[in-house]
């Protein structure tokens, strides 16, 4: 008998490569080119954002929290919002509510649209990329008219939201619709029925049912595995059940059985695009009139929140990678919380979908890392090289530059936006 | 006087085509990179980008691994030095400056070693991912080769059968082309045989479907992961060219035609006529090849891609070189 040697080598994949957005490692075993085993390193964007939070109140960290991913900036304030008025008890105003999921789904969408653009790109189909990332624009001018910002959209406040949708914005809003209307057929066309991308994300990366509620897979991955659960829809949160959301199965779009491939879960995502679609429709519609806050100012919120919170809250919102978790602890008396823990959704998937990866190829890899969507952190500076001398732009010339593309969209905007004082020294 | 025709006419003539191939080879693809751009809507870079790149990586330090043997230097100065003798071989409008009975054999000789030297040089470099690249380009090059190989012996056997004075050399597409053998059966063969060409042309140059050893999401650009300053410079020059003289011989065998018999030129002026259409031709076939290509399809796996070229593409050359064989054998 003759004695079989396996010729297994340990190959490095990251902190730094070209196929992955953020800084994270994978030790992949590799048998030629199959992958035999992945081990998941993390902790390379380690911020230190607990740490930082428990120095500040609960106003302050509402800006943290807006600023721990790029993409998902909404999600993270609005879960942690949610958090705090539960514990606090305080009462959001409906119409606030109707404008969060406004806001909210806008933010779905360009997430939506980023992830499709970054999964053509990793199989090497750049014109699908810069097209979608092309028809992502709209949205996120949008979001800039209707909020002030492209990024960090500061919308929610604890207690409501800080601006209001008038009739403006409203129509800007439609006017964006119009152009999805007719730009998705476009994008649907190209990501379900194009040969390339079917040979590629058909049965790649494969995360069972078993394996998904083992691993307690959220968002797009865990529906594409077939686990019906959408936190806006199973934990009838706020609005939504009078938009008549419902979770977007891969069988709704592919006609098919979820198998639980990269496939599906861009599948889901096409899909959540449309329903996003139809969530600002009926928001925009069935949106009553009243007061966009609890409090109206934020030095009666300060006075109020040092009173109110006591105990602990929760927040939970599907972000557009799954379900999004924040705790927060707190006590009578203080304006600090005495804990703040959010949990995102990329930890679960990033662990079941380094199991779905076993037995694929090492080309199938990067597909499958960007198929859950992984997190983005953003920079704080740009370095600008013109005329042969370089330029360091920082916080405050980004802001001058973002001040003048506001006013440049949106000519009579009013207030000051200068920033007050400098709480946050870096 | 037999000295200066025998040796320094086809050096002089060698270097000139060299200098004339690795600038228009550099243009075209900045050409393919601006069209690329367009078709994505985007602005693109400059027309003469690759020029420059070429000028400032010369420039640039050169970082050897540690775990780097002396192959790692030797190949891309060896992988340049094949290709420039593969012009010599290549038929660009004329007939090649070394034709002889049987170099087709040459050709596809030196046309595999520019790949073999350059998988050397990245298995030399001790980087997992230049290993991986190495591994995907073998796999790939065997599985490219042969439906080529087998189309391009049935060509030349089939035109030798029409009368030409070297049987099996690059000359030959000049005297007999394939749409002269004229039966109904050889037109319909040689349309296969053109889509065979293309497909092998893309496998070559390493676009679309089989932007596999280079894939820079997967494995960071694979077998030139660890090349840089003037090494990464002669790689890239060297693929620029072997694009250029891969499109030469598809377009030698399918659209020869020279516009110098219609001007009535005769001798150098004549060839650089020719040369200069010849060009418009290869740039023409990239167009659709590498640039359209490109943009309409992403990158395969390894299994995909070599059951692509065996199930689809060799079973495509093999009724092709038979359709064009077939009144002669029968």
């Amino acid at each position: 008998m003759t004695e079989k040697v396996e010729y297994w080598v340990k190959i490095p994949f990251g902190p730094i490569h070209p196929g992955l957005e953020e800084p994270e490692k994978f030790i992949l075993t590799l048998d030629g080119e199959r992958i035999v085993d992945v081990d998941v390193k993390l902790g390379y964007n380690l911020r230190g954002i607990q740490w930082i939070a428990l120095r500040r109140n609960y106003i302050q960290i509402m800006y943290l929290a807006e600023r721990m991913c790029g993409i998902c900036s909404f999600s993270h304030n609005h879960t942690y919002t949610r958090a705090v008025e539960e514990a606090g008890g305080i009462e959001v105003p409906e119409r606030a509510e109707y404008i969060r999921v406004i806001i909210g789904e806008l933010e779905r969408i360009h997430s939506h649209l980023l992830n499709l653009g970054v999964l053509a790109h990793d199989i090497g189909y750049d014109t699908l990329l810069h097209l979608t990332w092309l028809a992502r624009e709209k949205v996120m001018d949008t979001l800039e008219a209707v909020s002030g910002n492209r990024v960090n959209y500061s919308m929610v406040t604890i207690g409501g939201v800080r601006r209001d949708i008038d009739e403006k914005k409203r129509k800007i809003i439609l006017d964006m619709i119009k152009y999805y209307h007719e730009v998705f057929p476009q994008i649907e066309e190209a990501f379900l029925h194009d040969p390339t991308i079917e040979a590629r994300f058909r049965d790649t990366a494969v995360i069972s049912k078993r394996v998904a509620l083992e691993q307690g897979a959220v968002g797009p991955t865990g529906r594409g595995s077939g686990i019906r659960d959408d936190a806006r829809w199973s934990e009838r949160l706020g609005v939504y059940p009078d938009l008549g959301i419902k979770p977007v199965m891969p069988q709704d779009v592919t006609g098919e059985r979820p198998r639980g491939d990269v496939f599906d879960r861009m599948a889901v995502r096409i899909g959540e695009l449309w329903e996003s679609l139809e969530l600002i429709e009926h928001a925009l519609d069935g949106m009553p009139d009243g007061k966009i806050k609890a409090f109206p100012k934020d030095n009666v919120l300060y006075a109020k929140l040092r009173l109110m919170v006591d105990g602990e809250g929760i927040g939970r919102y599907e972000a557009p990678r799954g379900e999004l978790v924040h705790y927060v602890r707190g006590k009578k008396g203080s304006d600090k919380p005495l804990r703040w823990k959010p949990r995102e959704p990329t930890f679960p998937n990033l662990f079941s979908v380094a199991k779905g990866v076993i037995g694929d190829q090492v080309a199938d890899f990067v597909v499958a890392v960007a198929s859950i969507d992984p997190c983005l952190s953003c920079t704080d500076r740009v370095a600008v090289i013109q005329d042969g001398k370089k330029k360091i732009l920082t916080e405050k010339d980004l802001l001058k530059e973002s001040i003048r593309k506001t006013r440049e969209i949106n000519p009579d905007i009013k207030g000051d936006p200068t920033p007050v004082g400098s709480s946050c020294s870096r | 006087m037999d000295a200066v025709t025998g040796l320094v006419y086809p050096v002089a003539g060698l270097l000139g085509l060299y200098a004339f191939v690795s600038l228009a080879s550099l243009v075209w693809e900045g050409i393919d990179r601006k069209l690329v751009a367009r078709m994505q809507r985007r602005i693109g870079p400059p027309i003469l980008q690759p020029l420059y790149d070429f000028l400032k990586l010369s420039s640039k330090e050169t970082i050897i691994p540690s775990t780097a043997n002396y192959m790692f230097r030797a190949a891309p100065v060896l992988a340049l030095a094949t290709a420039i003798a593969l012009l010599a071989y290549t038929p660009v409008g004329f007939t090649p400056i070394l034709a002889s009975k049987g170099d087709v054999i040459v050709f596809i000789y030196l046309l595999t070693l520019i790949s073999f030297f350059k998988m050397l040089g990245a298995i030399s470099s001790g980087n997992p991912y230049a290993k991986i690249g190495a591994a995907r380009e073998a796999t790939v090059m065997v599985s490219r080769e042969p439906a080529m190989m087998l189309a391009i012996f049935t060509i030349m056997w089939r035109i030798g059968k029409l009368g030409v004075p070297k049987p099996f050399s690059m000359g030959v597409f000049y005297v007999h082309n394939i749409w002269e053998i004229g039966t109904p059966m050889s037109f319909v063969g040689a349309v296969i045989l053109l889509y065979v060409f293309c497909v092998w042309l893309a496998s070559e140059i390493e676009v679309g479907f089989f932007n596999i050893p280079d894939a820079e999401e997967e494995i960071a650009e694979g077998l030139l992961v660890e090349y840089s300053g003037r090494y990464l410079a002669l790689l890239k020059l060297t693929n620029a060219m072997k694009a250029f003289i891969s499109a030469s011989l598809v377009v030698a065998i399918f659209f020869p035609w020279g516009i110098s018999g219609y001007f009535n030129l005769t001798g150098l002026s004549a060839n650089v006529a020719d040369l200069l259409f010849h060009t418009l031709k290869v740039f023409a076939l990239l167009f659709v090849v590498q640039s359209v290509f490109r943009a309409v399809t992403g990158r395969l796996k390894i299994t995909q891609a070599v059951d692509f070229l065996w199930k689809n593409v060799f079973l495509a050359s093999l009724v092709g070189s038979l359709l064009i064989a077939m009144e002669v054998i029968m």
